[in-house]
């Protein structure tokens, strides 16, 4: 009789909202690569006498990222005061939500293993302000004190979404894709950048396993994990962990624990001092958040459509396969490019996978940005078109692109450099240059016409001989037509 | 409603303050008086009163634009350990937060 | 001459007519203050090169025909817990060193815009916390009728010195009754606004949700005055109301109380109050009902019992909250601890005095966990009680007359070791902050000792143009305040 476990893992995600200025002052927030402590002001550096002023944008940003998650906006909400000393807490409290959070009640669906959606509740929504950033002694140089902290107030003050979802997660993979998903969706809103690696989108994982039995262990919270990998990782670990100990009968306590990257394990991190207690109560200096009739609705009209609804679109009305539609709605960027190049008349199929392959291919290689790609949507439209019109072969198409990429110049001028005129060699042209072909290699013609040339392998040869001579600018097709038809006549 | 001198510290830690075995009694006594004072509000009945009222005024909106605010060097000027660009404190040992 | 003696109106009228320069006003102030303030300490930090040479700066001004503005020349004195860029700014604590701010409290950036010219920055009890200006890192101030008597607090310093002379007008800040009580005990003229009306930009907090900045006068036209110039809308304070001020001068001298309904508290008539204030109330009552008010009584049960236990609940929690930023990372003193906790612990132990602690403690306590819903929502709770009580109060009264505090002024040391027989010093004062509402200290004469007696004019909300109008009927019968120091 051998037991089962289940485990059970909800997600926090803090999402820095990608407003200009912070969520209760005016400084900047963009404070990557900025000298330490420029970004701020006497608000945020909890200077006596100073008051909060909520910022328009980090609303309207939570809002719109509440209403893409099905959650219940909620017409009159506040801000309460979450007391806690901390060097990086310049007010010791942070300004965050509480009892009446932004938004409640949501679902966003992942995708199972086996291809089915499930969807995974979402708790809460909430506001709050991020704290500032600790430097503990580096071997820059300057920072050797062995007995010395430094603090970096820039990140103080950047509004969060925190995103806290119901414990429906059950495996790693799971956890993993739910955050990718968000990730995904607060992209798509232009609401964060979402970039775990710089910190705007953190994950910390609330774990607890279940055994067969009737056992339930404590749950812990991991905390560190700065990539999908990490996190995957990390929850095989604590689930292990967690299994381990039940199995030996031991009791889990429940504990905040660190996700140690490089040793890839968990370590439970002991606060010497008594347990917190945040002591919570309404922010006095900010009045209640009412939004205005017709905001919710507003913002709602003003959703971009959710990726995987563009997603099925795209296979319903382009036609595209499961793959091309997942691969060209990743990101919103991507989706639009894809679909100015359909508006500038490219063909769906041929525009797919000459994005899917080739400019994701140079997006890749240059680890660009779409914003930073040199050639623009309706260009490549064009060379679709030329294309779709047999005017431009693929192989052409590819030395052109390859040209314009290299010294970013226009289209006409790269055909021209690459001597390949626009509408290729076909009709007539082709004809007497097929039959220049088929003269100059009579012997081999010979052998066809004999019969044989039983697996087309000489054809195929004369054929590769005409596109060499037409470097790419024939149609292929038309090509083994015209071949087809000198080689059968006579 | 008699309060600790246990509870006293306690209490103490969580606020951050240092405080001597004399002032902890004197605290504790003055708990107490205050305390009991505290205790008159129960005689209310206050079944269906909402503590927190929401419909008075609410807070303004601010456009968000960022600004930049040029007196930073006074502010790090003023503090008692500064660090070049940085604010200077204790080592700290643990990773919670 | 004697220019301290003027008032603000006159102040301003005369340099802008050229009767007088601001620096002779400046310089005649800084006279007064040299001779009293030793025994006196008022202030805690004096500015008398920058006062100066901002007089120069409105008389240079007016020379070249410009308008310094609706305070041309008029001294005037913070209390040390509003910031000026610049001025160390202290709260009375030890725990802010040699702070200066490196920003503006709106209040006094608003003043100097009008050319009022700062002093220096009043004595009070450390974070407003107290009601004698005793509880001060800078020691106590003394009352300018009587230097073995308290001034009240906790805007002790702010209303000394226009008690004394030091200045026409003063502000002060008022949590629990820290304006109207100081008033009440120097005799002077002291408004606390209603919560919204002025600007906290600049203000160090001691409960946000009770504080309010208001000023100190000898008369009730100068009260209108600066009120005038304090109190414009500010994007900078989120719980301050942005809708135009009305003039509030306006109603100043066409003001009878005829056909007015003046409100008095039924239960605060057999409350344990000094025969003299008593004496005091009910000529005020009189005057009123001379001026032809109907006196309406009113019964106020909730705030009555239970007003001192409330406010000693959410303000403590607040503040708790409010001075946990005092850290010495960022500014204020500093320590050498080499460990995180010992330094919080270091720090703020040194650094704040025995009142602070006190109501950080109380403050933390009930906001802790287990004890939130027993005391705090509970105090929440009252407090919308007393709110709509009072709002059923005005429905049928204009203005509701009260003693501002039970007695004149208490000696030195007398409640310094009976805390809470100092906590209901603030008895007739902090249920007016828990309804947000505007109150108003009026001097209503003396005592036989020679002490001032004040009385307290309770109005709606937003009601300060009532409140002044009805202020002024009896400032007529009782005359303006007057300077102390024996000179009368
Ligand atoms: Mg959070
Ligand atoms: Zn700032």
């Amino acid at each position: 009789m051998s037991l089962l476990f289940t485990p059970v893992i909800g997600l926090e995600i803090h999402v820095q909202l990608a407003t200009a200025s912070k969520i209760f002052c005016s400084c900047s927030t963009d404070y990557i690569g900025a000298v330490p402590n420029t970004n701020v002001c006497p608000l945020c550096l909890g200077l006596p006498g100073t008051l909060p002023v909520l910022n328009a944008k980090a609303v309207e940003y939570g809002v719109r990222a509440s209403l893409a998650l099905n959650c219940t906006v909620r017409n009159a909400t506040r801000f309460h005061r979450k007391n806690y000393f901390y060097p990086d807490l310049p007010k010791a409290y942070q300004i965050s939500q509480y009892d009446l959070p932004l938004a409640e009640h949501g679902f966003i669906n992942i995708t199972s293993e086996d291809g089915t959606l499930r969807p995974i509740g979402i708790t809460r929504l909430h506001l709050e302000e991020d704290a500032g950033k600790l430097v503990h002694g580096t071997s820059d140089g300057r920072l050797t004190g062995a007995s010395q902290s430094f603090v970096d107030y820039n990140r103080g003050g950047v509004p969060l979404a925190e995103i806290v979802s119901e414990p429906d997660l059950r495996t790693p993979a799971e956890a993993r894709q739910y955050v990718s998903v968000i990730r995904q969706l607060v992209r798509y809103l232009g609401v964060s950048d979402g970039d775990m690696e710089k910190g705007s989108l953190r994950v910390d994982a609330n774990i607890s396993v279940k055994c067969s039995d009737g056992r339930w262990g404590e749950r812990a919270e991991i905390k560190n994990m700065n990539s999908l990998k990490a996190l995957e990782r990390a929850l095989e670990y604590e689930i292990k962990r967690h299994i381990k100990m039940l199995s030996e009968g031991k009791i889990i306590i429940q504990e905040t624990r660190h996700w140690n990257d490089s040793q890839g394990i968990t370590i439970s991190s002991r606060s010497k001092e008594e347990a917190h207690d945040y002591r919570y109560f309404p922010e006095p200096d900010l009045p209640p958040l009412v939004l205005p009739d017709g905001y919710v609705k507003e913002q709602l009209d003003k959703l971009p459509e959710l990726p995987w609804d563009r997603k099925r679109r795209f296979k319903d009305t382009y036609g595209l396969s499961e793959q091309d539609s997942a691969t060209l709605t990743e990101n919103r960027d991507m989706a639009d490019f894809y679909e100015n190049c359909l508006i500038s008349g490219g063909s769906p199929e041929r525009t797919a996978n000459w994005l899917r392959t080739e400019v994701l291919r140079v997006l890749n290689e240059n680890k660009m940005e779409l914003k930073d790609f040199p050639i623009s949507s309706h260009i490549i439209a064009e060379m679709i078109v030329m294309m779709d019109n047999r005017k431009l072969s693929n192989t052409a198409a590819k030395e052109v692109f390859e040209h314009m990429i290299e010294n970013s110049s226009d289209l006409h001028s790269a055909m021209s450099l690459c001597d390949i005129s626009a509408g290729g060699i076909a009709g007539d042209q082709l004809r007497d240059l097929v039959s220049k072909i088929l003269e100059q290699n009579n012997d081999v013609v010979r052998v066809i016409r004999s019969g044989e040339d039983l697996n087309g392998k000489k054809q195929k040869y004369l054929k590769g001989l005409v596109m060499r001579e037409t470097r790419g600018q024939a149609d292929p097709s038309e090509v083994s037509w015209i071949l087809a038809s000198l080689l059968e006549n006579n | 409603m008699a309060i600790s001198e246990q509870e006293v510290r306690k209490v103490a830690l969580l606020a951050r303050l240092e405080v001597d075995e004399e002032e902890v009694r004197s605290l504790a006594h003055h708990f107490d008086s205050i305390l009991e004072h505290f205790g008159k509000l129960n005689e209310l009945d206050l079944d269906n009163i909402d503590p927190f009222v929401m419909d008075e005024t609410q807070t303004p909106l601010r456009e968000d634009r960022a600004e930049k605010w040029e007196l930073r060097e006074d502010a790090l000027n003023e503090a008692s350990h500064r660090d070049g660009d940085f604010f200077r404190v204790p080592r700290i040992v643990s990773e919670e937060g | 001459m004697d220019f301290y003696r003027l008032s603000a109106h006159e102040i301003c009228r005369k340099v802008k007519s050229g009767e007088i320069t601001a620096r002779e006003t400046i310089e005649s102030s800084l006279e007064r203050i040299n001779s009293l303030e030793k025994g006196l300490n008022a202030l805690i930090t004096r500015v008398d090169e920058r006062a100066l040479e901002k007089a120069d700066r409105v008389d240079r001004m007016l020379s070249a025909g410009e308008d310094p503005g609706l305070l041309a020349g008029v001294p005037v004195v913070i209390k040390d817990n509003m910031c000026v860029q610049g001025i160390r700014t202290t709260c009375a604590s030890r725990i802010l060193g040699d702070w200066k701010p490196p920003f503006t409290a709106t209040v006094v950036a608003e003043l100097e815009k009008e050319g009022a010219i700062v002093l220096g920055k009043a004595n009070m009890d450390e974070f407003a916390m107290g009601s004698s200006t005793e509880h001060s890192a800078f020691g106590p101030c003394s009352n300018p009728w009587d230097p073995d008597r308290v001034p009240g607090g906790s805007s002790g310093g702010s209303a000394a010195s226009v008690a004394a002379g030091y200045a026409p007008i003063s502000l002060g800040s008022d949590t629990g009754g820290s304006i109207r009580q100081p008033a009440a005990f120097c005799g002077t003229c002291g408004l606390k606004p209603t919560y919204g009306l002025v600007s906290r930009w600049g203000l160090v907090a001691f409960a946000s949700s009770l504080d309010q900045i208001g000023p100190f006068a000898r008369s009730i036209e100068d009260i209108a005055l600066t009120l005038q110039v304090i109190s414009k809308p500010d994007p900078r304070d989120s719980t301050c109301n942005p809708s135009k001020r009305p003039d509030y001068q306006s109603v100043l001298d066409q003001s009878s109380l005829k056909e007015k309904k003046v409100g008095i508290v039924k239960e605060f008539m057999d409350y344990d109050i000094d025969p003299e204030v008593r004496e005091a109330l009910e000529k005020t009552i009189e005057v009123a009902r001379s001026e032809g008010a109907e006196i309406v009584e009113l019964s106020l049960p909730v705030m009555v019992r239970y007003g001192l236990a409330t406010y000693y609940i959410i303000a403590p929690a607040e503040a708790s909250s409010n001075l946990a930023r005092y850290d010495g990372v960022r500014y204020g003193i500093s320590s050498e601890e080499e460990d995180l906790m010992d330094m919080y612990l270091k720090i703020r132990g040194d650094g704040f005095g025995e009142e602070v602690k006190r109501r950080i403690l109380t403050g933390t306590y009930v906001l802790s966990s287990g004890y939130y819903d027993a005391y705090y929502l509970t105090a929440q709770k009252v407090r919308q009680i007393m709110t709509s009580e009072f709002k059923e109060a005005f429905s049928r009264v204009d203005t509701i007359i009260m003693p501002t505090a039970p007695t004149p002024a208490f000696r030195k040391g007398e409640l310094l070791d009976d805390p809470i027989q100092m906590y209901m010093a603030d008895v007739f004062t902090l249920p007016i902050n828990m309804a947000g509402l505007p109150g108003l200290s009026l001097n209503a004469g003396y005592s036989r000792k020679g002490l001032p007696l004040g009385v307290q004019l309770i109005g709606p909300k937003w009601g300060e143009m009532q409140l002044l109008a009805a202020a002024s009927v009896l400032e007529r019968s009782f005359g303006p305040s007057l300077i102390a120091g024996g000179d009368q």
